[in-house]
């Protein structure tokens, strides 16, 4: 099967996480199209929002995010797996693409006629989107069975944004959905769609969000495996009125998720002391 | 032969070039105004350069919203005039604007809400001092005049009557009697009500004498709201018709994009102001008269405009039609009345995105609040971002401040209530695992 990537950075930890686990599986990409690291607009947002000091800091984290410094510590502890390599950790697309072969190619926007015609010239069967821009029709149709997303939560109840924060807010269990990518945003066909039971030793929201992350990307390689096998096959969304597009959510509105989370945390550690104890 | 809109339009160009001139004069009058201009001028051309995605973006609070609060209910305060009104502005170019009876009416609910809030009694005293001066204005026919208080002595729309002004007098002349139970300030109001009530055309729109530009305009739903609150009050079944049967026209207008058609300025554009006022006016009005149809209508309009604030960010400062484009600046007022309309929503819905959007929107506004500057500056809401913008540029206007002093509070009060609720399921839920549990553990004992 013909596989491509399309990522938010080259310096994406979760895109090279996706990458380094397909390749691993045997499904090395046939290309990765990638954003550049930073803008200059981008800059300009973090000043305001960071002052300066810290916005050069970030800028300098972007440009040398430390390709020999491979000792640094992994930002999501769940990727271990998938990013540590015999000579230490993959820091970029490129540390991945050098060491399994494939060719990575950096695009303003994955919607311009340069990617899409990037996109044509490798034909993929699939592409892997693992973040970047709101896509168009014209390249989510270029992968012959099209663009795979990995959505942290259950769809159609809880499309969009701080998606896993939202689930926990309207009491929809948490969960992964593996869907392909349409012009709606996370309307697409289901592939997969998997509860994911909180842990009890998941101690905030980012530690929840890195375990479903890690999560998802077994599922994407699960995915990938099923259709190149062709055991799977994709479902539309039917359930058109639990159908809701949720947005950003605000810090405040996180807090009340974190208790939530905390509550279900601890109903679990007394439902199932044994098992967290394994866990511990 | 000229045409009633050609002569329409030489009129506001003259106005315009008053006003210009005017102001002008102003700076020339008090050249000590040129300090915070172009301190504000210069802030906001850096803003917009550096700051643009940012202030228009979603960002973690950095003033805590009691903080603004206060700061904000502080510049109104200041802004009550001898007489007792409030001024309508602040301009960098003029100073302080005569006392403005609608905008005085109106701002008597939010100085007692705050004064409720705070346990201080200096929001309830300008209150009081607000209502007194009120009913000095009052007309025989129960009716209250338009424009400013003393600037349109001598005109001759001085003493005109106002539909639209009354109504929002109305609404502090009810809150004013539901606080101080003075059966005078009831009279008064259902005077108002009934002058309304007898000048509404049959269809349920106000136009003619007394309306704005001569003609029905749907934000006149303000109206409706005020005369279903003094319903509640006056008991007198007319005054409920009138608010519903100027609701039922108002509904007459809704489009199927949710545009709620009808807001008839000429010579203005439909500023983000008027379309929440139509928002705004209908959904109180049928939450009051258990309308399911206008909360309907009012929620279809506000959701395409927080759709349109999620995804952009921001929302424009005016509208054209089935909100097709617009102006490229903030209405501040405008987003403050959103930001009104969301966590009413919310209540009403139970849905948390409106009460999201609302905190969301509340930190890009909480941001645009001077902190240091001259009395006049410091704590006011500006009429635009950036201050040059279209809708009352150069101003620091005492609606803008009502309206995001209630978005605050209601903020807090939609938070409050949704903590202590979500508190609450969360503590049922532990009890009825409890319980479960417990039932389960005697059941295992008991076939053990």
């Amino acid at each position: 099967m013909r596989l491509a990537i399309l990522c938010s950075s080259p310096y994406s930890e979760t895109g090279c996480a996706v990458t380094s686990r397909l390749a691993q599986l045997g499904h090395v990409p046939v290309g990765a199209l990638t954003l550049p690291s930073w803008d200059s607009s981008t800059l300009l947002r973090k000043v305001g929002q960071w002052g300066l000091r810290d916005s050069l800091r970030y800028a300098a984290a972007k440009l040398a995010p430390g390709e020999t410094a491979v000792q640094d510590k992994i930002r999501n502890p769940y990727l271990e797996q998938p990013l540590r390599h015999r000579d230490g950790v993959f820091r970029s697309l490129r540390q991945v693409a050098r060491a399994y072969g494939f060719p990575v190619v950096t695009c303003a926007d994955q919607n311009s006629t340069r990617a899409v015609e990037q996109l044509k010239h490798w034909s993929p069967d699939v592409a892997i989107f693992t973040g970047g821009n709101i896509l168009r029709d014209e390249l989510l149709k270029v992968p012959r069975l099209g663009i795979l997303n990995s959505h942290l939560a259950l769809l159609p109840e809880i499309r969009g944004m701080s998606s896993p924060e939202w689930s926990l807010l309207c009491g929809v269990p948490l969960g992964i959905t593996i869907h392909f990518m349409d012009s709606g945003v996370d309307t697409g066909p289901i592939l997969l769609r998997r509860e994911f039971p909180t842990a009890a030793d998941c101690d905030s929201l980012a530690d929840l969000r890195n375990r479903m992350i890690a999560k998802g990307i077994d599922l994407i390689a699960e995915a990938v495996a099923g259709l190149d096998r062709g055991t799977i096959s994709a479902a539309p969304q039917a359930d058109r009125e639990k159908d809701r597009q949720f947005f950003v959510m605000h810090e405040q509105l996180k807090a009340v998720a974190t208790r939530r989370l905390n509550q279900i945390r601890s109903k679990e550690s007394r439902l199932n002391p044994v098992t967290n104890e394994c866990h511990g | 032969m000229n045409s009633p809109d050609s002569i329409s339009t030489r009129n506001v160009m003259s106005t315009r070039a008053d006003r210009v001139l005017n102001e002008a004069a102003g700076l020339v009058r008090a050249p000590q105004r040129v300090v915070p201009l172009v301190s504000k001028l210069v802030a906001d051309e850096l803003r917009t350069v550096f700051e643009y995605r940012h202030l228009h973006s979603y960002a973690a609070a950095t003033i805590p919203t009691a903080d603004a609060l206060r700061s904000i209910v502080d510049w109104i305060l200041r802004a009550q005039q001898a007489d007792g009104g409030i001024a309508a502005y602040y301009s960098l170019l003029t100073g302080y604007s005569d006392s403005y009876p609608e905008v005085t009416g109106y701002i008597i609910p939010t100085l007692y809400d705050f004064g409720d809030l705070t346990k201080q009694a200096a929001p309830r005293n300008a209150a009081e001092r607000a209502t007194r001066w009120l009913l000095s204005l009052q007309m025989p026919s129960g009716a209250f005049p338009g424009g400013l208080h003393r600037s349109d002595r001598g005109h001759h729309n001085a003493a005109q009557p106002s539909v639209f002004n009354t109504g929002q007098i109305l609404q502090g002349l009810v809150r004013a009697h539901t606080e101080t139970g003075n059966a005078q300030i009831l009279e008064r109001a259902v005077a108002a009500g009934d002058w309304l009530a007898s000048i509404q055309q049959t269809d349920g729109s106000w136009s003619g004498e007394g309306a704005y530009q001569g003609t029905a305009h749907t934000y006149y739903s303000m109206v409706s709201w005020a005369l279903a609150q003094l319903a509640s009050e006056s008991k007198d079944p007319r005054h409920a018709e009138a608010a519903d049967r100027n609701i039922d026209w108002v509904l007459a207008h809704v489009k199927p994009s949710g545009w709620i058609d009808g807001i008839n300025l000429r010579t203005h554009p439909a500023y983000l102001h008027f379309i929440a006022y139509v928002i705004q006016g209908t959904l109180e009005c049928g939450i009051l008269r258990r309308r399911d149809d206008a909360i309907q209508a009012a929620a279809k309009s506000a959701w395409v405009l927080l759709r349109k604030f999620e995804t952009h960010k921001r929302l424009m400062g005016t509208y054209e039609p089935d909100f097709a484009g617009g102006q490229n600046f903030s209405c501040l007022t405008g987003n403050a009345q959103m930001s009104c309309v969301w966590p009413r929503l919310f209540e009403v819905t139970g849905d948390l995105r409106y009460l999201n959007a609302a905190l969301k929107i509340n930190e890009m506004l909480k941001r645009s609040i001077p902190l240091n500057g001259p009395r006049g500056v410091v704590g006011g809401v500006a009429g635009s971002y950036p201050i040059w913008g279209a809708y009352q540029p150069m101003r620091f206007i005492s609606w803008g401040s009502k309206f995001l002093a209630d978005a605050l509070m209601l903020e807090q009060r939609a938070t409050r209530e949704f903590e202590a609720k979500f508190e609450t399921k969360l503590e049922t839920e532990s009890e009825t695992k409890r319980e479960a549990n417990f039932n389960r553990k005697r059941k295992a004992a008991e076939c053990a």
